[in-house]
Order: structure tokens, then C-alpha cells, then sequence
């Protein structure tokens, strides 16, 4: 009898880890074609056109690039607190109140212009979304709340407030009673880049993701962050100033969510209104998972990722499947990635038994 | 096979990790109805010797007999099959289900279970050893002494005849100690051989029949408990006496004050005073458990002191600690090298910058090629092997793991150094250059050395303190032969 056994791989793997991960997506994307079938659709024309969907016309490709703005700076956050092992899953709470924040100081101050303007709905995100993140870290530390439960009920909270604003207070009088504010003057608006769809948000990705890889690199603070989330109990014998690190990771990492807010709110809606929160939060996740929080790699992963958004979306027009087959197909991907995770660490090898 | 043939015997097994001995031609033989005593410091070969016997390794050398027949262990299936059951320190039970359900566990059995009749056969069996336990409770609402009696109960109900304790009392409270040894006697009584790990002097004393001491993985007494006479002769046996090295160390002026304890107190510690000075090596020895991991930990800054006050370089405590410079001061090199000291998955360059990392720094800027340099001249200084500083610190072995530590800490030029065994699981050339290490370091700095070995302390040390059950005995000068003799009955309590 031959029989299967697991072992410990001695050495990391190098560029092998990288079969494995387009393994596991392989599989997930197989795993939904059957899903299509059963639901008696066309499986492999279901996955043509969502490629077609999302990589087909140079439209389509600006669109992936668009939303994957979102999901890239959420995922920067989300990786910042990973790094400490601090299991942020509140991206989504964080970035509806940097909506908030913009979109506060873009009503508040109609009549100024774009450059006192912009950085002020910037500094408002930083700030609104940094604290949504700063109260889970405190309440860990004081209190010992975990703060996965913790990060996933505020989302439900920043929600219910978001509601709550453009419901009550931020409502526009002439919306004809839809729940949504005013559109922001021009000047609250993030503009697009020359003569495409694209808009400037898309540089503040590349650039925040460079300072942060730079930050990890190269900084004293950023080596600190990475020892701590090596050993919790060796960066207390080298003294690392562990409370600290917590809390400037979780600020960090609900500051990034909140300009992914600002941005969304600015330049995609221009206003505020529920429709905003469409989970990037959650897909954020995923693609730091994806990339192993390496903040160049999540770039990609985002662009994948918002790219799958727009390819099911696709899917959804022609082929009728309900909105809810994004999702699956996400959750799919996270769970082949995961289990692929089992294969970096331990090889298999037949063995004859006994 | 005859009444009196062991139910397992070792016979001249030994196991080599690399250039580490754990256990050199080890011979014991284990009998029905008799509780045997393994009684060894740690890194003294114990948990080696019982990974053997649990089939988890195999032996470079010797053989393992049961009921008096040649048997190989080619894994833990084997032990199981051969009678042989563990209770480890870290039980192996699943906290959210029943104590019934715990027992039956991975027991083969039919496909339609039955839990009441479970749970009755649960409390016969319960009953007959007088183990008193609610088969219904969940085992996470158990006791520490509870979740042990499952332990037992499991492998009561596998018909396991041979039961290994693996420092058992560990996370118990006194009285469910005393439980455990009733219960412990009952099984003997009843036919079972049992084996009990620990380095507590007094539960050996109070419940063997047989008492088998372990030092440096070899069997250096293995006798009937009514042939010792004292609990000094075993501590003894356990810290060893007998020199293999040899070190030049010649006397120097102590001087400045690096260390100062007055009446330092907790739950743990009771009215500690130290000094050390520059200079000198002052070896701190006592069986392990008696305080020393708190007191370290309190002058290494991990534990806040509770009474009395510890200065550190003539600063408080808590000033020292706010402040702490990260060279010319303070350097602990732990026990625990992989645990505390190093992050396993980092660089050696990034374990060097675990605690010198202020050193490289300019602004906000890590100098991380600077440090990578610094790291290969070190470990070309210091013997590390392989000298590859982007090597990750799990890759290298405890030898060179622990010279790493050293370098790492002997770079920071510390004025005060903490080592706690620092020659743990290292060969003979290993711990010999360790040695060195540190009485050069003397030349500059105060040392406290921690350690479980006598002779390790009498090598190196310049003054020699005695700790037990939280208090420090006496302290002494290392010429001072009368208090020397006395080491061991100073570790067992009695008083200097």
C-alpha cells in the first residue's frame, strides 16, 4: 500500500512558491467554472468572458485600474497591522469614515479652492480613519479585546454612521429623497489624469506604496515593526517599544483605508452615498494575503483582484449569474491561496507502508 | 518470561544530535508495581531518553526490551502497541469536549456510539482508581489537576502498563500534587510501572521506589530510593562535580559597583541582596526553579521588581530601564536562544540588529550594510559557523546560534552581563570557547552567571551564590572549600 505522507520542508521555497500560488488560483478558477456549469451556464465561455471582460478593451482595463485604487490602499493598511500579527479586518469601517472625514470638510468648506482643499479632505480621511483603527489597538492593550472581533463590529458601526449622515444630516434637499449628499464642489474633486479615466489617486497608491516598502526597507521603525511581528517575545527582550508599535500600526492601517475613502468618495462618486461600500474592505484582505504583504506585490494583487470585480460584472450582463458569484469566486481564491500556504511549508512524499 | 523480568528495559542506548552527546549508553529497566524516579537538570538527556520511548526518535545506539524480548520503535504507533503511555507537560486534550469524550478519542471502536454507556465505563474505570472525576464535565471547565486525572484515565483505558510523568506537578497546587502521588501509589499498587520525570528534590524523596539520575545524558546513579540518605547526596548527583575543562583564570581587582539588589521581594523572590561588581564572575547555582528565572528577569527588565530596590550602573530600576543606552551597559544572554534572544526567521544581520540596532541608525535610517559588515566580521571573531550573515537564524545550530547571542551582546561592550546556562546543549568545544568568551569579558564587565552546572560555576566563578526556594542561601568566595562542600546541602535548604 502506497500512502501519503507530509514533511517539513527544511529549506524556504524560491521561485516554486510562485507555481503554487498560480496553482491555487488555477483551481479556484476551475472550482467556479463547475460552479457555472451546475448552474447550467457555459463554463469555459463563462470564464472567457470574464476575461474578456476585464482585460478585452483598453475600457475595461482603466475600469480594473480604477477600482483597484480602493483595494490597493486599504490593502497597504491591512498589511501594516499583519506584519505586527495585529489581525485587522476593519478596512471596510476605517475607509467608510475616511469618506466621512473628506466628505465633512468638502461640505464644510465649499468655496475654497482645490489645493487648500484636496490636502485638507486628505488630512480629514487620515485622521477619522487612523482613529476608527487607533480604538481597536487601545482597547487590546488596555482591556485585552481581541481585536478581530472587535475591528468586524466597528465596520457594522462606521456603516450605520455613514447611513445615518447622508440619510440625516448630509442629505441633499434636491435629491428627490435618496439617501445622498450634495456633489462636491469642483475643487473637492480629484482630477483624472490627462486625456483617460484614470484619476490622480492612482499616483498616491504608487507613491504611498513605495514610501511604505521604502519604510520597511530601510527604517529603523520599520525594522522595529518587522521584529515585533517576528517574535513578540524576543522584541521585549531587545526592548522594542511593542505598545507603541501596536498603536501606530493600527493608525497606520486605518489611515490608509480612510484615503481610500477619500478617493473613492472624491474622485469616483464625487458625493457621499451608501452605494460607496461595495466590501473593498474585505477584498483588501484577500489581496494581502495574496501578495504576502509585500507592498509592491499587493499592486498587483489589487489589479487582479478589482480586475475580477470587473470581469464578473461582465459575467453578471451576459450570462445572468447573480452578483453574489464575485464573491464566492473571492472567497475561493482566498481559500486555494491559504491551503496553497500548506505546501510552502511541508512537501508531500509517497511512502510505501508497512 | 519470569515475575521479576522488567516490563521494558533500555539497554546502552545512546543519541547524538550533531556534535552533542543527549544520551550516552543509558541502561534502565523499568518494573511492574514500582514508581522509578528520573531526576535530572534540564538538558540533562531526560526528554531525549523519553523520545525514545514514546518511538518519537531513534536511538544512534543500544536496544529497547519488552517483557524481556528485543523491540524496535519505528514510531509512536509502536510504544502505544507495546503498553507504553505519556502524560506531558502540555496536556494533549480537546478543550471544548467532555472528559468522556477525551478518553475515547481516536479509541477504535464501533460505528453507533453510545454515550451514556460511554460515560459509565468512564466512571468505573474512574472509580477503580480512585480518581474522582465528573465524565460528563467539559474539559475546559476542569482544573489544571483535573485535566491531568483525563490524561491518566486515557491511558488507563488504552491498558497502557507503563505510565511516564513528564514533570507532572509542574501546574499543579500542592494539594492536587499530593492527590496525583496518592493516585500515582494506587497504580503501582495495581500493577503499572511508573515513571516519574522532575527536578524537584523533595516529591523524588517522598514518592520512588527507585531513583535514576541523569547528568549530562549519562545514567550517573540509578539505585533504590531507601539507599539515599539525603536529599544533598542527590542534588549532588545531579549538578555533578567532576571537571572535563580546564580554564586559565587568574584574580582580578573588582571595581566599579554594576549591580546592586537590596531586600528585593515578590511571589516568588524573598529578600534578595546582591551586589556585583566589575570584574568578577559571581555564579549564581541552585536546583532549576527556585527562583532564578524571576530574579533574572527582574534585572533584566522584563519583570517589574516588587519590594526593595535593584540598581543597575548606580540608576533605579525603572530610570535605568526608561533611559537604557544600548551600548556600554546592560547584555543578557538568555536560556532560551531561540525563543527570546533571536527571531527565528530573520537574517543573522537582523538578529544582530535585534538589540544594536540603535547603534546603526542615522536619523531615521537603518545602515543595514554596515551591519551586515559588522556581522561578518563577528561571526569570522567569533567562530560562527557558516559565516553567512543572510542566513536565517534557524539555520544555524545551538552552537552557533548561542556564539551568535554572544557576539551579538559582547559587541554592545555591556558593562554588566547576565548569562543563563550558557553552555546548554553545546559540546565540549563549544562550551569551552564560551568560557573563554566570558572571562575575557570580566576584563570590563561584572557577570552574572546562572547555571544548573557545578562545575560550570566553579571554573568561571570569582564569588559563588547559592539559591533556593526564592531566598539566596549564602554567598562565598570560590577559595573558600569548606562553604564548596557544602554546595549541595545548601541547594536542598539546610543552612550555610
Amino acid at each position: 500500500m502506497l500512502s501519503i505522507h507530509a514533511y517539513k520542508r527544511q529549506e524556504p521555497l524560491q521561485w516554486s512558491s510562485g507555481l503554487i500560488l498560480l496553482g491555487a488560483v488555477a483551481l479556484s478558477l476551475g472550482a467556479s467554472a463547475l460552479l457555472l456549469k451546475l448552474h447550467g451556464k457555459p463554463a469555459l465561455g463563462g470564464i472567457s468572458i470574464l476575461f474578456s471582460g476585464a482585460f478585452g478593451s483598453l475600457w475595461a482595463i482603466e475600469d480594473c485600474l480604477i477600482k483597484a485604487i480602493p483595494i490597493f490602499l486599504c490593502s497597504l493598511g491591512v498589511a501594516i497591522a499583519f506584519r505586527l500579527q495585529i489581525w485587522n479586518i476593519g478596512a471596510e469601517g476605517q475607509f467608510a469614515l475616511g469618506a466621512i472625514g473628506a466628505t465633512w470638510a468638502a461640505l464644510s468648506f465649499p468655496e475654497m479652492a482645490w489645493y487648500g482643499l484636496l490636502p485638507l479632505m486628505a488630512v480629514a480621511a487620515f485622521l477619522l480613519g487612523g482613529l476608527w483603527g487607533l480604538i481597536p489597538a487601545l482597547l487590546k492593550l488596555h482591556m485585552r479585546a481581541n481585536e478581530i472581533i472587535v475591528t468586524l463590529m466597528m465596520n457594522y458601526i462606521a456603516i450605520l454612521l455613514l447611513d445615518y449622515l447622508v440619510y440625516g444630516r448630509w442629505k441633499d434637499p434636491l435629491s428627490f429623497g435618496f439617501p445622498m449628499t450634495p456633489e462636491f464642489s469642483p475643487a473637492a474633486i480629484v482630477g483624472k489624469i490627462g486625456t483617460t479615466n484614470l484619476n490622480w489617486g492612482l499616483v498616491v497608491c504608487l507613491v504611498t506604496a513605495l514610501m511604505i516598502w521604502v519604510f520597511f526597507r530601510y527604517t529603523r521603525l520599520g525594522f522595529e515593526f518587522q521584529a515585533a511581528g517576528e517574535n513578540v517575545r524576543a522584541s521585549r527582550y531587545a526592548g522594542l517599544p511593542y505598545r507603541r508599535l501596536v498603536c501606530l500600526a493600527m493608525l497606520l492601517s486605518g489611515a490608509f483605508a480612510g484615503w481610500a475613502g477619500f478617493l473613492e468618495a472624491s474622485a469616483t462618486i464625487n458625493r457621499l452615498q451608501p452605494s460607496i461600500m461595495v466590501g473593498y474592505g474585505y477584498t483588501a484582505i484577500v489581496v494581502a494575503w495574496l501578495a504576502r504583504l509585500n507592498p509592491l506585490t499587493i499592486g498587483l494583487a489589487s489589479f487582479l483582484l478589482a480586475a475580477l470585480r470587473v470581469g464578473v460584472e461582465n459575467l453578471q450582463l451576459d450570462l445572468q449569474v447573480p452578483a453574489a458569484f464575485g464573491g464566492i469566486m473571492e472567497g475561493m481564491i482566498l481559500l486555494t491561496v491559504l491551503a496553497g500556504g500548506f505546501f510552502m511549508e511541508y512537501g508531500l512524499r509517497l511512502r510505501r507502508s508497512p | 518470561m519470569t515475575a521479576d523480568t522488567p516490563l521494558i528495559s533500555l539497554e546502552g542506548i545512546s543519541k547524538a544530535f550533531g556534535a552533542v552527546r543527549a544520551n550516552q549508553d543509558i541502561s534502565l529497566a523499568f518494573r511492574a508495581g514500582r514508581i522509578k524516579s528520573l531526576l535530572g537538570e534540564n538538558g540533562a538527556g531526560k526528554s531525549t531518553l523519553m523520545s525514545i520511548l514514546a518511538g518519537r526518535l531513534q536511538p544512534d545506539q543500544g536496544h529497547i526490551l519488552v517483557d524481556g524480548q528485543h523491540q524496535v520503535f519505528r514510531s509512536t504507533q509502536d510504544a502505544i502497541g507495546a503498553g507504553i503511555g505519556m502524560v506531558y507537560q502540555h496536556f494533549m486534550l480537546v478543550e471544548a469536549m467532555t472528559v468522556t469524550e477525551n478518553i475515547f478519542l481516536g479509541y477504535p471502536g464501533p460505528l453507533v456510539i453510545d454515550p451514556s454507556r460511554m460515560e459509565n465505563q468512564v466512571a468505573e474505570l474512574a472509580a477503580q482508581v480512585s480518581l474522582n472525576i465528573d465524565p460528563r464535565a467539559r474539559v475546559a471547565d476542569l482544573s489544571m489537576g483535573e485535566k491531568q486525572r483525563v490524561e491518566i484515565l486515557k491511558l488507563l483505558f488504552r491498558q497502557n502498563r507503563i505510565l511516564i510523568f513528564d514533570e507532572p506537578t509542574a501546574v499543579l497546587t500542592p494539594q492536587e500534587s499530593e492527590q496525583l502521588f496518592e493516585a500515582l501509589r494506587q497504580l503501582a499498587a495495581q500493577g503499572k510501572a511508573i515513571v516519574f520525570i522532575s527536578h524537584k528534590l523533595d516529591e523524588v524523596m517522598a514518592l520512588s521506589d527507585e531513583i535514576a539520575v541523569l547528568h549530562k545524558g549519562a545514567v550517573v546513579a540509578d539505585m533504590d530510593a531507601d539507599q539515599i540518605h539525603s536529599k544533598a547526596e542527590l542534588a549532588q548527583l545531579m549538578v555533578g562535580r567532576e571537571v572535563i575543562l580546564q580554564v586559565e583564570r587568574d584574580h582580578l581587582e573588582a571595581r566599579q559597583r554594576v549591580l546592586n539588589i537590596a531586600g528585593l521581594g515578590d511571589d516568588a523572590l524573598k529578600d534578595i541582596d546582591l551586589e556585583l561588581r566589575q570584574g568578577e564572575i559571581l555564579g549564581l547555582v541552585g536546583v532549576a526553579g527556585n527562583g532564578q528565572k524571576p530574579l533574572v528577569e527582574t534585572i533584566c527588565g522584563l519583570k517589574r521588581p516588587g519590594r526593595g530596590t535593584v540598581r543597575l550602573m548606580g540608576q533605579d530600576w525603572g530610570s535605568f530601564f526608561q533611559r537604557r543606552r544600548w551600548d556600554g551597559n546592560l547584555a543578557y544572554i538568555p536560556e532560551d536562544r531561540q525563543g527570546l534572544a533571536t527571531c527565528r526567521n530573520l537574517s543573522l544581520t537582523d538578529n544582530l540588529l535585534l538589540t544594536t540596532r540603535r547603534g546603526f541608525t542615522v536619523g531615521p535610517w537603518l545602515r543595514h550594510r554596515q551591519a551586515e559588515a559588522k556581522m561578518e566580521e563577528l561571526a569570522a571573531q567569533f567562530n560562527i559557523n557558516p559565516p553567512n550573515p543572510s542566513l536565517a537564524a534557524r539555520q544555524l545550530s545551538g552552537g552557533n546560534l548561542q556564539k551568535m547571542v554572544i557576539a551579538r551582546e559582547f559587541f554592545r561592550r555591556p558593562r554588566l552581563i547576565v548569562a543563563e546556562q550558557p553552555t546548554q546543549g553545546l559540546d565540549i568545544a563549544a562550551t569551552e570557547e564560551v568560557w573563554r568568551l566570558l572571562l575575557k569579558a570580566r576584563d570590563r564587565a561584572g557577570i552574572l552567571l546562572v547555571t544548573g552546572d557545578l562545575a560550570e560555576a566553579l571554573a568561571l566563578s570569582d564569588r559563588l551564590a547559592v539559591m533556593f526556594d526564592g531566598r539566596i542561601v549564602d554567598t562565598f568566595a570560590a577559595e573558600d572549600s569548606e562553604k564548596i562542600g557544602r554546595i549541595g546541602l545548601m541547594m536542598a535548604g539546610s543552612s550555610p
